[in-house]
């Protein structure tokens, strides 16, 4: 590969038709990191040429989501309890519902657009990270808030520092549903007493959101914390976020979905994580996340994923040093962060195995493809052969929308590599010729590449041009485990 | 020598070299041996409660089960393991209690980690505990996995099946893929090449993919000559942290599940249950006391099932610690006075015919394993 592609396929998504292949890939790099980013797609694969804006209304806010899923529930509990209604009269009330109510599957559809018609691909490949290093999983309500999470928490907040991001996450409503931390009550909060006395309702503390957000989300077992520590930074979180299809705003009129904190449910008192005092009160959070954000456990464990994600699949100390450094001197911006991320990918000259889900959105690019429907066309029976979103992310091994671990996908190569992932590799890569119209032949792409021989006589030594398309997307080279 | 051919050199010179095993007893005919790993860590005390411990109903009172089946006077059976329970009562089931891998550090993915690894600690190993067994044993194994999973690898005859269901493709070609194998090193050439021998086995691919169509699957392919002597399927989410139900409920409902792929494997085996045992797997157990959301949080030892027409003799193997305050793991967990790994180890030694200090050594890799055979094969 070219040193252009060779990078852009490390740190980027590879580069589409109408890109402007840059001469200076560093200083391009570096500039992506403050493009706009903007939801972008297609309306209908019948147009597949006119990409645009998404329209505002699949645009909806967090307080426009906790409606529609608060309809979607109401409406699909009436229906479900109708005992008037015949199955297929059910069925197509619980799917007009679904079409109305379920951001889901559109979210799912313009998380794939974005990557595969972003102008800002650095970005989307830095957002992608985090957003699977704060992985969210459906559970409840959450189907309706990942792709919220994923926007507001992760991609808005690119460029601040890691500390705000890490505040963010933890307050979004997505993570506080995902990790049950909206079931959780100070066992001597105010509410707490109160059910004692009447003995009406049981209530307490759940650690689920405060031991990962020591384990995985900052310093990693390897700062041997106790289990005392995971239990203060769990009384810490209590009274942090509410279930979000309840009209909470309209009973408590207090706070907005992202900002939950009910003080009657907060544990009183000083409470002790890994050494630090953190306070009572709504900033103890605050206190507690910066005081993590800075902790050198953090930054090592993050500048470890962060080479592994996209540096070399044999991570160097070196490498994971460098960025400590800049971590620290930049005081965890994460900007700054990024740039170290991306100047030691382009020194290193070790390959770096791409994800399937990424693998998949370079693909689609360098041979310009109409894959994904358009927005327009996912609630229509079109008659094609094509997958939805959903299924397209489920069979590659990476459902970013499903019941998930909190650790998210690996970054280590060897997880991805079996007979099953590998066959899905080269399934896609013939469903992609077959039903995605590549406007480039093999022969176009390897020349605008600039591959290795090895790949070129890989693809040269095949006859028919399905074939050559083939073993060009399964090449060592193109699957990123060969250097280019 | 194209890179073909040199597989297939090493493969088979492999085979030469390490033919015959040290340890193999050859008294007893070989079995099979498949894994249902239990991700998110199954609540012991739910699965198998011990209803003849006076701290129980305390501990548990939103979550205790109103009508367990009774196995004996002190340990009930969840009301979801219905089939397991008939297995008991057939004398061809058996339950380890209190038991779990020496890990008492409560992370899911620690523990997921070290208990398909089995090495000396969490992390410490990139092959799996069934894989070097069935590497040592030359026996062939397969995951019900779209991955292949840590506990399997260690072997160069293990792969994974899941069929997949990409619209607009077909079954790969079988000299494309050859081609493509060719152009791969290592580990990717390994699994492009595995790719090529599913295709031409000729493989079937509409299997619903579903844990339950899977084992029954799975159970066939061990069922038939020269398939795979062990297997390994996944149940998730044990992890419940909030609302986890008694009788009803998630953590039940993921238990019925769990029953549900253990008949569907002795359906899949037709007579080769005969020769089969089937264990679970779980990182961890959950505290002994529910929590203030109707749940329960990480905790230290849980239960394992085992079932199987290798087992001849029904029974409860614990020593049991007891459920007061004093009595548990750092005052909240139910404590592990059985090391797990024996009990994996006894099923290798009885399946694979190795020798136990063998296991214990180049399996577990540890010199200090107990032998606890004869609990549970006698």
């Amino acid at each position: 590969m070219t040193e252009s592609f060779r990078v852009a396929q490390k740190i980027g998504l590879l580069f589409r038709p109408e890109d402007d292949i840059p001469r200076d890939i560093k200083d391009w790099a570096m500039g992506q990191l403050s493009t706009e980013s903007k939801s972008i797609g297609i309306k209908s694969i019948s147009n597949s040429h006119q990409i645009e804006h998404w329209p505002e209304d699949y645009l909806p806010s967090l307080s426009e989501r906790a409606e529609m899923l608060r309809q979607l529930r109401l409406y699909e509990d009436r229906i479900q309890k109708d005992k008037t209604l015949s199955k297929i009269e059910m069925d197509r009330l619980l799917w007009i519902n679904e079409k109305k109510n379920n951001i889901r599957f559109l979210d799912e559809l313009r998380f794939a657009h974005r990557n595969v018609y972003a102008e800002d691909q650095v970005k989307q490949r830095f957002s992608l990270f985090w957003s699977n290093h704060f992985t969210v999983g459906i559970s409840g309500t959450t189907r309706g808030l990942i792709g919220h999470f994923m926007d507001a928490a992760i991609l808005d907040n690119l460029n601040g520092s890691f500390s705000n991001m890490l505040y963010k996450v933890t307050t979004h409503p997505a993570m506080l549903t995902y990790l049950d931390n909206i079931y959780s009550v100070g066992e001597n909060s105010e509410r707490a007493i109160q059910c004692r006395k009447n003995n009406k309702c049981k209530v307490g503390l759940n650690d689920n959101l405060g031991r990962e957000l020591l384990e995985l989300h900052t310093v990693s077992p390897a700062a041997n914390y106790t289990e005392s520590d995971i239990r203060a930074t769990a009384q810490v979180l209590a009274g942090w976020g509410t279930i979000v299809d309840k009209p909470q705003l309209e009973k408590f009129g207090l706070f907005n979905h992202w900002d939950a904190f009910v003080s009657n449910r907060a544990e009183p008192g000083t409470k002790l994580v890994l050494g630090k005092a953190i306070y009572a009160g709504k900033d103890g959070l605050h206190n507690l996340t910066e005081h993590l954000a800075s902790h050198e456990h953090t930054q090592r464990h993050l500048a470890r994923k962060l080479c592994q994600h996209f540096v070399s699949d044999d991570v160097q100390s070196v490498d994971i040093e460098y960025i400590m450094k800049i971590w620290q001197q930049s005081g965890g911006d994460l900007r700054k962060i990024h740039q170290a991320v991306i100047e030691r990918a382009i020194a290193s000259k070790a390959p770096k195995f791409q994800w399937p889900a990424i693998w998949l959105f370079q693909v689609l690019r360098i041979s310009d493809s109409t894959y994904f429907l358009g927005w327009g066309d996912i609630h229509k029976d079109l008659n094609d052969r094509r997958m939805s979103a959903k299924k397209v992310f489920q069979e590659l091994g990476q459902p970013f929308w499903a019941k998930r671990q909190p650790n998210g996908y690996s970054s280590s190569k060897s997880y991805w590599i079996s007979g099953e992932f590998l066959e899905r590799r080269l399934r896609f890569s013939e469903a992609i010729y077959n039903t995605a119209h590549p406007q480039f032949t093999p022969k176009e792409m390897m020349d605008r590449i600039g591959v290795n021989s090895a790949t070129r006589n890989l693809v040269e030594g095949l006859s028919g041009r399905k074939r050559k398309f083939i073993a060009l997307m399964c090449s060592p080279e193109l699957m990123g485990v060969q250097g280019g | 020598m194209t890179r073909r051919e040199f597989l297939k050199l090493t493969g088979a010179s492999l085979f030469l070299s390490a033919a015959p095993v040290s340890g193999f007893t050859k008294d007893l005919p070989q079995g099979n041996i498949s894994v249902i790993l239990l991700q998110g860590g199954m609540d012991g005390l739910t699965a198998v409660p011990p209803i003849g411990d006076p701290a129980l109903a305390s501990l548990r009172q939103e979550i205790g089960l109103s009508n367990p089946i009774k196995v004996n006077p002190f340990f009930g059976l969840h009301p979801k393991l219905q089939h397991f329970s008939k297995l008991m009562a057939r004398g061809e089931a058996s339950i380890v209690h209190a038991t779990s891998f020496p890990y008492t550090k409560r992370s899911h993915f620690e523990g997921q980690n070290y208990m398909q690894g089995g090495g000396s600690s969490p992390f410490s190993t990139t092959t799996g505990w069934l894989g070097r067994a069935l590497d040592l044993a030359l026996l062939p194994g397969r995951a019900l996995s779209l991955e292949l999973p840590l506990i399997l690898r260690g072997s160069l005859n293990v792969d994974n099946f899941y069929p997949a269901r990409v619209n607009g493709s077909s079954k790969p070609e079988k000299w494309l893929i050859e081609q493509i194998t060719m152009a791969h090193q290592a580990e990717e050439a390994k699994a492009f090449q595995a790719v090529g021998d599913k295709v031409a086995d000729q493989a079937r691919s509409n299997i619903p993919r579903d844990p339950v169509s899977l084992a029954k699957y799975a159970g066939e392919q061990m069922s038939t000559k020269g398939g795979p002597v062990a297997s390994v399927i996944r149940v998730n989410q044990f992890d419940t942290h909030a609302l986890q139900g008694a009788d009803e409920g998630s953590h039940g409902d993921r238990l019925e599940l769990l029953d549900e792929v253990i008949k569907a494997y002795r359906e899949g085996l037709g007579d080769a249950w005969d020769q089969s045992i089937i264990l679970t797997l779980t990182e961890f157990g959950r505290t002994a006391s529910v929590n203030g959301t109707g749940g329960t949080d990480h905790g230290y030892a849980s239960v394992g099932l085992l079932a199987g027409g290798l087992i001849d003799n029904s029974r409860v193997i614990s020593e049991w610690p007891g459920l007061a305050d004093a009595d548990l793991y750092e005052e909240r967990d139910l404590y592990a006075t059985i090391d797990y790994r024996s009990v994996c180890a006894a099923c290798i030694e009885r399946v694979l015919g190795l020798d136990h200090d063998l296991i214990s050594q180049k399996v577990f890799l540890t010199s200090k394993l107990k032998r606890t055979y004869d609990y549970i094969f006698s």
